[in-house]
Parts: structure tokens; sequence; C-alpha cells
């Protein structure tokens, strides 16, 4: 090992894990790189931004090349590498889903969503923030604390900011999980909507300044 | 007890501004916007960079980060108005998701404290696919910027982070935004490229031709003319506030003036009390109610939302 790469080891405490692989010819470290990012990714059950992923190879290594170098390579399995929610992660191929379904008893399904549900999940998706009043002001009728609970509970919405209205209600919010849930990059790719008609009554509570 | 209200001054004479003969005609080609710009662009640095002007720079960039926050909203067809966007910001609870127009206006707030120089740093805040040619896109924006001027480099940006995907206009925007600081050697970066572009500009933009890139420099300029004008009305307001300020002899009251001089919205419940943000000075609910309503009597705090309740103060029309 160099004198500069023996330094770098010891400024950056780096003895329990070595990301350089200094060692290793070119080819067997990136190699190696390529193994611990699908390690971790695999390991993950939640999508990996780039900044963990940088973590576990060398110094100014693209995460990006790594990656597709790794997807080149799962091309034609059942599986993929998928960017979701600003990060990466494995996920089945949507074509297995029947024989995923076959073969196993998968139980009561975490994400089955009754029509209201649905029709909820969406409203916050394209209104958010929106608190309980502005949900009743699109459905015409309250929509049920346990209804928001649930979706709530599997992650999908969470709080946002206070609503200034009186009593200061906790707005709802799409989560990261709600865009892997959807297979979504951003909210963008929300289908387009005319959002326009439902901000008119909202003009009353704010003066433009 | 009632304060006698100040009037804020109008020094229309001492602050720099566009001479009439830059402002007057309209531009209609890639000279005479260049031309054009350079002018504007020599007024806005001095305003800027020259602390005798009294221009207070970091509420300009606050206040500039609003304005693009909405600009970009538009751009990317969520529509959110401006007090949307403010009060997704100022009413999340700490720790809580401020949704996506409350991260927007965060994007923009951080971007604009990206040191204009800082190599590196611009590329890990944007973190996409793209974080790798950040640092390239921004230098070959400066070369353009070297050789044709700034807004052609603004534009060079604009353009390159587009054809790389079309729909990272807030992206585009910030770099744009970065490449003029650096060209003008600016310490902040000022969010001003965002502004007065529209989908279909961006979208020409892509597509090419000489045209569009005129449009875009034309949409620039505007809104860099019209931040001359924001520039000095903030350094009316500001002096305003600072001639006030020996009068507020209340606890903490020196810590509180600072923080209405560098944010464009204030909310007493969360910034004032119970510490001024950013110092540990303690600051009761009450005290800093008292202290916002006695700023906007006299005459140098508006409350900006019309509202009863979270209400917002600040300076910055």
């Amino acid at each position: 090992m160099s004198v500069a790469a023996k330094r770098k080891f010891a400024d950056e405490d780096a003895a329990v894990f070595d990301r350089e692989l200094d060692e290793l010819p070119q080819d067997l470290r990136w190699r190696e790189w390529m193994g611990r990012i699908e390690a971790v990714l695999f390991a993950s059950a939640t999508p990996v931004g780039r900044d963990d992923l940088a973590r576990v190879v060398g110094h100014g290594v693209s995460v990006e090349i790594l990656i597709d170098d790794i997807q080149a390579e799962l091309s034609g399995r059942p599986y993929e590498l998928a960017q979701v929610a600003g990060g990466w992660m494995f996920r089945t191929r949507t074509q297995f889903a029947d024989a995923i379904k076959a073969a196993a008893d998968l139980g009561d399904q975490a994400l089955a969503f009754t029509e209201m549900e649905m029709g909820v999940l969406c409203a916050i998706a394209y209104h958010q923030p929106i608190d309980r009043a502005g949900l009743k002001d699109i459905f015409g009728k309250e929509v049920s604390r346990d209804l928001l609970a649930r979706l709530r509970y599997k992650d999908l919405i969470a709080s946002g900011p206070r609503s200034p209205r009186p009593g200061a209600p906790h707005t709802f919010v799409t989560t990261e999980t709600f865009l892997v849930t959807f297979d979504l990059q951003t909210l963008r790719d929300l289908p387009e909507l005319d959002l326009g008609v439902g901000n008119a009554d909202e003009a009353t509570q704010t003066v433009q300044v | 007890m009632t304060y006698q209200s100040t009037t804020i001054s109008n020094d229309l004479d001492t602050l720099p501004k566009l001479p009439s003969w830059v402002t007057s005609g309209r531009a209609e080609t890639l000279e005479t916007v260049a031309f054009r710009s350079g002018a504007a662009l020599t007024v806005l640095d001095q305003l800027v960079s020259d602390q005798r002007h009294g221009v207070p720079v970091k509420l300009l960039a606050n206040r500039l980060a609003l304005s693009a926050a909405t600009a970009t909203s538009k751009l990317e067809g969520r529509l959110a108005r401006e007090a949307d966007i403010r009060d997704a910001y100022h009413l999340t609870p700490s720790g809580e998701a401020r949704g996506p127009d409350g991260d927007l206006l965060a994007f923009w707030r951080e971007g604009a404290r990206l040191r204009a120089g800082g190599a590196g740093e611009t590329a890990d805040f944007v973190d996409a696919d793209f974080a790798g040619e950040v640092d390239v896109w921004l230098d070959a924006g400066l070369e353009r910027a070297r050789t044709h001027g700034p807004l052609a480099g603004c534009v060079a940006v604009l353009r390159f982070v587009l054809e790389a995907d079309d729909r990272a206009e807030r992206v585009a925007c910030l770099l744009s935004d970065i490449v003029l600081a650096r060209a003008l050697n600016w310490k902040i970066v000022l969010p001003i490229t965002a502004q007065h572009l529209t989908k279909t500009a961006l979208r020409d933009l892509v597509a090419e031709g000489q045209e569009a890139e005129l449009v875009a420099q034309t949409r620039i300029l505007e809104s860099i003319e019209e931040k001359i004008r924001l520039a000095r009305d903030l350094a009316r307001r500001a002096e305003a506030l600072r001639a006030v300020a020996p009068k507020l002899r209340s606890k903490g009251s020196d810590a509180a003036v600072d923080l209405f001089l560098a944010e464009a919205a204030v909310a007493p419940a969360s910034m004032l009390s119970p510490h001024v943000q950013g110092t540990t000075i303690p600051m009761t609910d009450r005290a800093a109610r008292r202290f916002c309503d006695r700023l906007v009597e006299l005459g140098v705090a508006k409350e900006l939302t019309g509202r009863p309740t979270f209400r917002l103060y600040g300076i910055a029309p």
C-alpha cells in the first residue's frame, strides 16, 4: 500500500471499513463495489439514496455508473434495480405478479385500498397540504379519522404544515412510500389534472402581498 | 400608546438606478439585450456588493427565493401561489413533512446559500441523476459568460440541464443563477432566472433556435431590471427599520431587528419566541407579538397574510 493511501486510511478512521480497496486491481475493485451496492440494496426494504450508496464505494466514484453496470447484468432477470423517490431499490418485474400471487399466500394485502381510501389518497396527492376541512370540501362529507389513520399507518401520508384555520389542524402530505408504491419519481409523475378549480375557495384565506 | 409613524425616505437620488436610455427601448436583437443587460447588471452589482447602499442582501435573497419558488411551481405544473408556499414553509412544525410547496421554497432558500464559488458543493446539493455533470455544466456556462456575456452563460446552462432532463426546471434555473453569481463575483446566489421564464420559452430553448435564446435572455433581463427596483425598495425599507431600531428598547429587539433584515417573513410565534431564531436570546410570546405590532405601528413592517391568526410579518413588499 502506498504512503498516501496509508495516510488516507488513518485520516478517515476507516480501519473498520475499506472503501478504496487500493490493493485490488482496477477491475476487481469495480466488481467489489458493484457487489457492495447490490448487497446494500438487497438488504434494504426501502429505497437507498445516492449519498448512502456512495459511502460503500471509493471516494468520487460514480454511483450512477456502477448502477448502470449492475442494471446491464440484470437484463433478463425477473427482478430489476429500479430508481424510485430519489433512491434505488430491487423489485420484481410486474409481469411476474401473477406468479408471485399464485405461489404465495400474501394474506391481507397491506396495500389493498377501498375506493374511498384511494379517492382520499388522490385528493391529498393533488391538493397537498390539505386538512380534513379541505377534504370535506372536495368529497362533500366528512372524511373519517379512521380512514386517514389507516393511510397514515400504511405510511402513505404524513402530517404536513399547520393549516392557518382556527384550531390549527394538521394537514396531510404524501410520503416517499407513496411515491414508491405507485412507482413515481416525483409528484410530477401524477397524471395531469386541471387544478385551477380547487383553489377558488382558498383565495379568501390570504391577501396576496 | 401610539408612536409617531416613520415615513420611508425616498432617496431616489442616492441609490444607483438604471438610466432611462437603457430602459426605454425594446430589445430586439441579442446585441441590444447584451448591451442593456450590461448596464442592468452593473447597477444591480453595485447595489448588492457595496454595503454603503444599505441593501439587506440576505433579505433580498430570501425574498427572491420565494419568487423563484412560485415561478418554478408554475413551471412544474403545480401552480401553488406565493402565499401557499410561504405558509407551507413557515407553518410546518419542525421535524414534520413540509409537503411539495414547502420543500420547493426550502430548495430555493438553501440554493441561495450555496456559496457562489464552492466547487462540488453545488453538485452535492442538486443530488439528482446528473450530479456528476453539474460542475462541467457550470464551467461551460461560465466560459460562455466570459466570451458572450453573463446572460448567454445563464441560457447555456439552462439548455444543458433541460437537454439532460426537460423536467428539471428548478435545477436549471438555480444553476443559471449560480453562473450569474459567479460571473459577477457575488458571495451569495440571487434567484433571478426563474421568475419571468415560461414553459414555452424553456421548451423552445431545448428545441434550439436563435429566437428562443433571445426570448430567454430578454426574460432574464426583465427579471434583473425588476430586481434593481426591488433592491432599491428594500434598501429604503431597511433604512427605515434601522432608523427606528434605537427606539425599540425591548429585550432582544436588536436580534429581532436583525431577523427582520434577513427574512422576508417572520412568524412571531415560532421565529421570535421562545428564542429569537439563530440566537439564544429569549423572548416571550407576548413580547414577540408586541414587538411585531409595534413595528407595524411605526410603519416599518407589514402583516403579510391578512389573517387574524398565524400571522406573518415582514418588511419586504
